[in-house]
């Protein structure tokens, strides 16, 4: 079976598929069928990227344009495969991904692509070279912090460090970033290592474990990929004053934020931990908008624009210099440069604040929250 | 049709053990295949052409082949947990193997490697289980661990050439426009299993399957036999492994491991029975497709991302029910039986309706004094037996801490952590051993966790006094869900397996629906403190721990519900015949293990001060692990609940070493895997 016969029954398919929407409801023959194939929903960074793509779907001008399907494939590489083929099947024009992997999707993304199915990957990255890929640099995101911290140490102590999930690229690169900077200051010493798999949760679990044999007093400084609002937490519980917190290089989670602030910061519905103490902190993140971003950069695609095939996003860094608390977190404001949210709002520490982008107006606090566009 | 099953299944075999129902199951899962294939043909944009074959044929041949080995183990009486990591170390090798400058790739000699791979693993597992007659389920644990760090030591990251050659051969067409080679090799495969089914050693696996007592003592080499079949099961997941290989054209070392669970869903649901003796693996592949089928379904049907998992769950249930439709299922047995009770009720014949008069014989009162009690070592020295070995490692482990690190022995830090971080995995381990004890398996343990976590969070939301009403009404949650297994396990007769894995992806849709994403709320001050503050520099969890344990050797040991627990564990039949409410009791025994974890939901939200999704993920392996390493029988019927607490301290104790060095993780997980084994060697030595 050729390739051209492929593409006659994909067109084919794709004819027989609008006309079959067309039934449905009278205007969906203008609409993209745009497809989003997440990995996992089960937890904070993946269901407030999923709400900020469909903010973006909703909002009043995607809405005529974009007929958005969201899809999850689980942690399985095997099943967003075959989800991909389907959704090219069932006649996208576009898929966003969040890959599972960044290598084992590669065939079947090159094969949509043959399909003339635009194929975009946020946070996470497909090697296939046909793919649009949007991401933040995570070597970038290593090395940043780690200076950060070796700077915070001056070049000297012992320090802990929670690393993601092993196996995966965006873990090996951030931590291979971070180490090169450590290694070239002698004096800064790893003298515990664990895995976090980002989550807050198994932070604490494994910092328990950790210091059943250390002490806090021997250790001067931590880098985390996930787990420094756990961390400050832990402090506190252990007996330690605010001001005597150890500087943390880590996570951009609105419970880190609030916490950097300084003491004594009005903030509605902070309760200890979860309240401003001027941590000492550096806080980075990937941003959960990627996804919705990709999502636009899919329209622009399909209309025709030039669309750049690797979109490298700034990497949002926060420190206690450059922290500012949100009023109502609206896009305007955050362009302005507030950067964390109110506990009254954002009820869950764990939940990522890095949300603002200049690209992105469409969608604010709201659209992470609830999936609601701005006006 | 008819012509299908008469060819397909043996005539040999079928005589042997004259057996109907399995070969009516694969007819079933061939039914829901087809129907499931019909129903995506009917929703989506024009009929199913050769490429739509050729590409569901694809997308799910790694499973399937996958799945056929784990079948045969499971065929065997086994049980294999290190399959999908022996995928993901077979495309590392592969990926890390092959020189992408190389022109031309030999498809028979990387096939070759890969299935060679596959079976070097497959005798390292069948070393342990055959010929040092351990536990398969321990064994493929720790064997799953070490492969993992192995493939991360071989691969740190993803990536590697796979050469195009191998998708060309493997994703190919094997006649143009009419059989799709994915198909081919599951016949390959297939057709290697029927040859071997009818040969003697077919016969044996069966055999041994079905009773290994029976089979040995009809001259069948056990040991020989089982040794066997994980080695041909790893050169399955070898195959496995050449196939995503080709299919994605690289490598990544995590790949396979999240294969492990469904490929387990796809044995069951093609009519293979858990434990051994009864399926195969023909059914299974129609299994593996109607699994990855379910991803066309949700696409079509437009299911929403948060449903997804409750409408998969369900699709699971309702494919394994419409399997056991039939005479003789379970759901009819009941109905019948309720009928029976029903009529006995009318004519006034039942138990409770007759007069009660003692009926027992008369037994003369000769033995004048009571049995002179035995000595304590020797009355409890099988549980000794079997739970010591557990405590030696831990032991072992502390003093190698010490050793290591410092600050262990005379640290009361040290033992105050180990208390804390072992509660969770300790209240899980009664639950999954009670469950276990009966000769179950409840994978439903993640997710109530995660949902009691997230309603106690929502509903406490930090206030103290709503923690008076939202801890039982979690609990009560958590326990109907332990009663909603019990009942689908018991009175529709769904395995224990499928039921709450399905109900694991149910409650995560749930989660995720009541959560819309992003779970509100936190732990209130009391259950924080409770599970991290400190009175002198003891966590007020621990005496509470203290407390739990008491009263779980009580309820085991001591109660007529703990003797039931065993006795169904030792004999379903047997329990039946002595008068026992099976039903009753297993129900009891699911909510049992919904309350434990829900608890574990609860203590686990306060610990972390707040709820999120997913928290329960990490503890699903290790309760099964910790109860087994604590000398309990996977099979049933066996273990004490000191022994599976001596479990939990060891392998709690081993991960806070590990965590206290700065070995890299692959290094942790081929060390963790290693004393696991060790353990369970152990167990055995105090065996013989």
């Amino acid at each position: 079976m050729g390739i051209g016969s492929i593409i006659r029954r994909a067109a084919a398919c794709a004819c027989i598929a609008s006309s079959m929407a067309m039934i449905g409801h009278a205007d969906a023959a203008e609409k993209h069928k745009i497809f989003l194939s997440m990995s996992f929903i089960g937890n904070d960074w993946q269901a407030e990227a999923a709400n900020m793509v469909k903010a973006m779907a909703a909002h009043k001008n995607y809405a005529d344009k974009v007929d958005l399907q969201v899809q999850v494939a689980g942690p399985n590489a095997q099943r967003q495969i075959q989800q991909i083929n389907a959704m090219v099947q069932a006649g996208a024009e576009a898929i966003v991904i969040f890959p599972i992997s960044p290598t084992a999707l590669n065939q079947v993304v090159k094969n949509a692509c043959d399909k003339g199915v635009k194929v975009f990957a946020y946070d996470g990255e497909i090697t296939e070279p046909c793919a649009y890929n949007i991401a933040i640099d995570q070597e970038e995101a290593g090395r940043v912090t780690a200076e950060w911290l070796v700077k915070k140490l001056n070049g000297k102590g012992n320090i802990i460090a929670i690393t993601g999930v092993p196996g995966t690229s965006v873990d090996n690169l951030r931590t291979k970033a971070a180490k090169e900077v450590f290694a070239k200051h002698p004096d800064i010493k790893i003298v515990g290592e664990a895995v976090g798999m980002w989550s807050q949760a198994v932070a604490r679990t494994e910092l328990s474990k950790i210091l059943a044999t250390r002490n806090w007093d021997d250790i001067n400084g931590l880098w985390m990929q996930v787990g420094c609002f756990t961390a400050n937490s832990m402090q506190l519980e252990a007996g330690k004053k605010p001001e005597q917190l150890l500087p943390c290089a880590g996570e951009g989670s609105n419970g880190g934020r609030i916490q950097m602030l300084p003491a004594g910061t009005e903030a509605e519905g902070a309760t200890p931990p979860y309240a401003p103490m001027g941590a000492p902190r550096i806080s980075y993140a990937s941003p959960p908008y990627s996804g919705a971003l990709a999502l636009k950069l899919a329209v622009d695609a399909i209309e025709g624009k030039e669309v750049p095939k690797k979109t490298v996003l700034p990497l949002p860094l926060v420190t206690n210099e450059t922290i500012k608390l949100c009023q109502e977190g609206t896009w305007q404001e955050m362009k302005d440069g507030c950067n964390a949210f109110k506990p009254s709002i954002v009820s869950n520490p764990g939940w990522f604040a890095s949300i603002f982008s200049e690209k992105t107006p469409e969608i604010g606090l709201n659209a992470a929250l609830v999936g609601q566009p701005e006006n | 049709m008819t012509m299908l099953t008469s060819t397909s299944t043996s005539r040999n075999w079928a005589s042997l053990f004259s057996m109907s129902p399995e070969r009516r199951s694969v007819l079933i899962a061939i039914a829901v295949f087809l129907g499931l294939l019909g129903l995506v043909d009917f929703v989506s944009s024009g009929p199913l052409s050769y490429f739509d074959i050729s590409f569901l044929s694809s997308g799910g041949a790694t499973s399937a082949i996958a799945a056929i080995g784990q079948t045969i183990v499971v065929l065997s009486g086994g049980f294999d947990l290190s399959a999908g990591a022996v995928i993901s170390l077979v495309n590392a090798v592969l990926a890390q193997g092959m020189d992408p400058a190389a022109a031309q790739t030999s498809v028979v000699y990387w096939t070759c490697v890969g299935i060679g791979v596959g079976m070097l693993t497959g005798a390292f597992n069948g070393i342990f289980i055959a010929f040092f007659r351990l536990q398969p389920i321990v064994v493929t644990l720790s064997t799953m661990f070490i492969i993992q760090g192995l493939t991360l030591l071989v691969m740190d990251k993803p990536g590697g050439f796979v050469a195009p050659d191998l998708g060309t051969f493997y994703l190919g067409d094997a006649i143009p426009g009419w059989l799709p080679m994915p198909l081919v090799v599951i016949g390959v495969v297939l057709l290697a299993w029927l040859w071997l089914k009818n040969t003697r050693f077919g016969t044996a696996i069966y055999a041994v399957g079905s009773d290994p007592d029976a089979a040995a003592a009809i001259g069948v080499r056990v040991k020989l036999t089982k040794f066997l079949v994980y080695v041909i099961a790893g050169g399955c997941y070898g195959l496995a492994g050449v196939f995503i290989s080709a299919q994605t054209g690289s490598a990544d070392p995590l790949v396979g491991n999240p294969l492990l669970l469904s490929m387990f869903a796809a044995v069951v649901v093609g009519g293979t029975r858990l434990g051994g003796g009864r399926g195969g693996p023909l059914g299974t592949v129609f299994g593996a497709y109607i699994l990855m089928m379910v991803v066309n379904i949700l696409l079509v049907l437009n299911v929403s991302a948060y449903y997804s998992t409750i409408a998969e769950g369900t699709i699971l249930i309702l494919a394994v029910l419409a399997g056991s439709i039939s005479y003789s299922s379970t759901l009819a047995k009941q109905l019948r039986g309720a009928q029976a009770q029903f009529s006995a009720w009318r004519q006034g014949l039942l138990p409770s309706q007759l007069d009660r008069t003692d009926r027992r014989m008369k037994m003369p009162s000769s033995a004048e004094g009571k049995p002179v009690a035995s000595s304590f070592l020797s009355r409890h020295s099988e549980t000794i037996r079997y739970a010591l070995p557990a405590y030696l490692c831990l032991l072992a482990v502390v003093i190698v801490t010490q050793f290591w690190l410092g600050r262990a022995i005379l640290n009361p830090t040290y033992w105050n952590s180990l208390a804390v971080l072992s509660t969770f995995l300790a209240i899980l381990a009664l639950g999954q051993g009670t469950v276990i004890l009966t000769g179950g398996l409840d994978l439903s343990v993640p997710w109530i966790i995660g949902i009691a976590g997230i309603l106690l969070a929502g509903i406490v939301n930090g206030s103290d006094a709503a923690l008076v009403y939202a801890l039982p009404a979690v609990l009560l949650i958590a326990c109907l869900i332990g009663f909603i297994n019990g009942v689908g396990i018991v009175v529709l007769g769904i395995s224990p397996i499928v039921m709450t894995l399905a109900m694991n992806g149910i409650l995560q849709g749930f989660a995720l629906v009541y959560s819309q994403g992003t779970p509100a709320g936190f732990s209130s001050p009391m259950l924080r403190w409770f599970m991290t503050g400190k009175i002198w520099t003891v966590t007020p969890v621990v005496p509470f721990m203290v407390l739990f344990v008491i009263a779980a050797v009580f309820l085991l040991g001591r109660t007529a519900f703990g003797r039931r627990v065993y006795g169904i564990g030792n004999g379903l039949r047997a329990a039946q015949l002595s008068g026992i409410a099976v039903g009753r009791t297993l129900i009891l025994v699911y909510v049992l293990s919904g309350l434990c974890a829900g608890l574990v939901g609860v203590l686990l939200t306060g610990f972390s001060g707040q709820a999120s999704l997913g928290m329960g993920d990490d503890y699903l392996l290790p309760s099964i692990a910790v109860v087994v390493v604590g000398g309990a029988l996977i099979t049933g019927g066996r273990g004490h609940y000191l022994g599976m607490l001596g479990g939990v301290l060891l392998l709690t104790a081993l991960q806070m070493f590990l965590a206290g060095t700065t070995l890299p993780y692959a290094t942790r997980a081929i060390l963790f895997g290693l004393v696991v084994l060790g353990a369970v060697m152990a167990l055995r030595e105090k065996r013989s």
